[in-house]
């Protein structure tokens, strides 16, 4: 699993996934980082404009005091030299080194009066030429020779006695928005560095699992159904697609595997007759005695009609485990269909050296498809006919029990073997062996229909079937439980017994 | 009398044919809708038998498209689908009676007789049976065998009653359920064999002549 996502990496979800939301993230640091520069930087730009247009005025003040005398641009320069000391120094009286200061006192002409700064005075002096002393506001200047640009300040002083410029190259904080620029962008690079390795890695982990899905959906086979997705106590989305596949697996193996039974035995118990019938039909053929021939179709068209019933059955039987009986329930009661349906019985009952009896609690009303329910209680009848044993007692009795009506069929026979009761299917599907159509019992000579249509009949009506074995008196007991019909019944159920031997 | 038998199926076509011929039906018979469609609208026909699985169109539609253009003559629709929904959805789409495959030939002869006998005027209900010198009075429920009453459960009754009443055809077991214990069950036990058993003893046991005779296979017929 691990080796097909490697192979091709760069073709993966996770990697197309990780790319798109890194650089996304990308994006949205840089304009961060950015504006962060921005604000930064202008901040430290405006500490240095602060400086430069208050000593500026200062400047200007001596200047414009000071008497035109011989001592005038000795003062002025003296001025000028403690202004720039002020920049040239940290708090704590260490030097900055870079920090740069000029002075420029010009006259009208404009010519340089008074210079105070670095020695190459012409190349300041030809630089500050295009500045309007009106603004009053620091400007930018780039002086050839010069790493970075000065801010300067320019102001006019009294009409007709020129303009004063003040210089500052602030080389520490030009330092300190670099490295900050650095910092940023080293740090902008581990954050989407990192966010890009830890998206990738957790994707490519989830995908991994979500490969492992595809790997096992591809590996079914209709001839292996086994393979599970393994699940590690995750609870995630993930987790959850595994478990429902798992689940869906479950579902269609169960499927495939009742299918599996359901041909096995179709195909018995249908080319069995199939094959009795064909060789009644060649020997008629062949026989010269007409009643032997009559004889032998007749019996031939018995079990044929025995055969559609199997089909027939069988069809409503995996109609109803498919969810697919479409019935027309209306109100019956149903101590009266059983009592017609013991009416047909009992004559074979007693034939059969049985006693049956039949208790029924009027009116029992449920909501019932008449001839699927007909059926049913025919089936159950059959049951008892055929597997109870001669000379069994059967009783039948119809009632209400905690609001169901229950239909319950006891004998004192030989009961269910012991394997026709264990519980087979899985989850809300399971039930007891002897209700799964074609499993019937070593002794019995039917298809393994009969309960397994009571079944059906009895949940696609919203009841269920208990069979067991009794437990004091011995024999079987199986136990119908369906809702009863809406419409209530005033009248205190009353009691009716009828046995026939 | 004429019929109109309208399958696909050449098997079942040929014996259906075959079977309402001995019975004493003039038959046509066709294979396909449009032809079936063509035949039935001459209206010389009593009584159509339908399969609804039809090579050009389906055998609901072909009664539809009949029932549209006047005609009235009783429809016996044969198919292999078995839901109650569809059964239901025949009958309301112009069908008279509905059965489904694999059927006895006796059941659909019953069943084409009475698709007949309902659609001719009705005559005066009849208080009282005859076959043989058995004679049962349905006012009374009373029946007598050559003279001498026989005793007679309710259910024994109608089941004679039954088989007077179709006296002479056989009647499938199939038939029987239906009619006399109002069930549509398949039963794999000789439950109806059991009934018969019992009237017969009490019909025919002192008579010379038996009456009620088993049709190996399929069913039973009540003569004289």
């Amino acid at each position: 699993m691990f080796s097909r996502i490697r192979g091709s990496f760069y073709r993966t979800s996770a990697w197309r996934l990780a790319l798109r939301s890194t650089l996304v993230f990308a994006a949205g640091c840089a304009v961060i980082f950015l504006a962060m520069y921005i604000v930064v930087a202008r901040a430290v730009q405006e500490r240095s404009d602060s400086w430069l247009i208050g000593e500026s005025e200062t400047l200007k003040q001596v200047a414009v005091t000071t008497p035109r005398d011989a001592l005038y641009d000795r003062i002025v320069e003296e001025v000028a030299e403690l202004a720039s000391q002020e920049v040239s120094y940290d708090g704590s009286g260490h030097p900055i080194k870079g920090n740069t200061v000029f002075f420029a006192e010009t006259d009208s002409s404009p010519h340089q009066t008074v210079w105070v700064g670095p020695q190459d005075s012409g190349k300041f002096l030809a630089a500050l030429h295009g500045i309007s002393p009106e603004r009053g506001a620091p400007v930018s200047v780039r002086v050839p020779g010069w790493s970075a640009p000065f801010r300067v300040v320019a102001v006019s002083m009294r009409p007709g006695q020129g303009h004063i410029y003040l210089g500052l190259l602030d080389a520490s904080a030009a330092a300190l928005m670099r490295r900050l620029l650095v910092r940023f962008a080293l740090g902008w690079l581990l954050m989407v560095g990192l966010g890009f390795f830890v998206t990738l890695m957790g994707l490519r982990r989830m995908l991994r699992r979500v490969d492992a899905i595809t790997g096992t959906a591809a590996s079914i086979r209709s001839d292996d159904l086994s393979t599970r997705v393994p699940l590690k106590g995750q609870r995630d989305e993930v987790a959850r697609l595994a478990q429902t596949l798992n689940n869906m697996l479950d579902r269609i193996s169960s499927t495939v595997n009742q299918l599996r039974t359901l041909t096995d035995s179709m195909a018995h118990d249908l080319k069995s007759p199939i094959t009795s019938v064909r060789g009644r039909l060649e020997i008629a053929l062949s026989t010269e005695d007409r009643n032997q021939c009559a004889e032998l179709v007749a019996g031939g068209i018995e079990q044929l009609d025995r055969l559609s019933e199997v089909i027939t059955t069988s069809l409503d039987v995996a109609e109803a485990d498919g969810g697919a009986l479409r019935l027309r329930p209306q109100t019956v009661d149903l101590s009266e269909l059983a009592g017609r349906v013991a009416e047909l019985y009992s004559p074979a009952f007693g034939d059969n050296r049985q006693s049956f009896t039949i208790e029924a609690a009027r009116p029992v009303l449920v909501q019932m498809d008449v001839p699927l329910g007909t059926r049913m209680l025919s089936n159950l009848m059959e049951n008892e006919l055929h597997y109870a044993g001669a000379g069994a007692e059967v009783s039948v009795e119809i009632g209400i029990v905690q609001n169901l009506a229950v239909i319950r069929v006891e004998d004192n026979g030989p009961g269910f073997a012991a394997e026709l009761l264990e519980s087979a299917g899985d989850g809300a599907a399971a039930m007891a062996r002897v209700f799964h159509r074609f499993v019937k019992g070593n002794g019995s000579h039917g298809h393994g229909l009969g309960l397994a249509f009571v079944n059906a009949v009895a949940v696609a009506h919203g009841g269920r079937v208990v069979a067991r074995n009794r437990k004091h008196a011995g024999g079987a007991e199986i136990l119908v439980e369906l809702p009863l019909s809406g419409a209530k019944t005033d009248q205190p159920p009353t009691s009716t017994r009828e046995a026939v031997s | 009398m004429r019929l109109l038998v309208v399958e696909d199926d050449k098997t079942i076509r040929e014996f259906l044919t075959r079977a309402l011929a001995e019975s004493g039906f003039g038959v046509d018979a066709s294979a396909l809708g449009r032809e079936a469609e063509k035949l039935a609208l001459e209206g010389v026909h009593d009584a159509l038998i339908v399969d609804l699985t039809l090579p050009d169109m389906d055998g609901l539609e072909l009664i539809q498209r009949l029932r549209a253009q006047g005609v009235t003559s009783p429809v016996l629709i044969l198919s292999a689908r078995r839901s109650v929904d569809e059964r239901v959805l025949g009958l309301e789409r112009g069908g008279d009676d509905y059965m489904t495959k694999p059927f006895a030939v006796a059941e659909l002869l019953a069943r084409v007789r009475a698709l007949l006998r309902r659609s001719t005027p009705s005559q005066s209900e009849a208080t009282r049976l005859r076959v043989g010198d058995l004679e049962i009075d349905l006012i009374r429920r009373e029946a007598k065998r050559g003279g001498t009453e026989i005793q007679l459960t309710q259910q024994e009754f109608s089941l004679l009653e039954y088989l007077c009443r179709n006296a002479g055809r056989v009647v499938t077991r199939a038939m029987v359920l239906d009619h006399v214990w109002k069930m549509r069950i398949d039963t794999s036990t000789n439950i109806v064999d059991v009934h018969i058993h019992r009237l017969r003893n009490k019909v025919d046991r002192d008579a010379h002549q038996p009456l009620i005779r088993t049709i190996r296979g399929v069913g039973y017929v009540l003569k004289d």
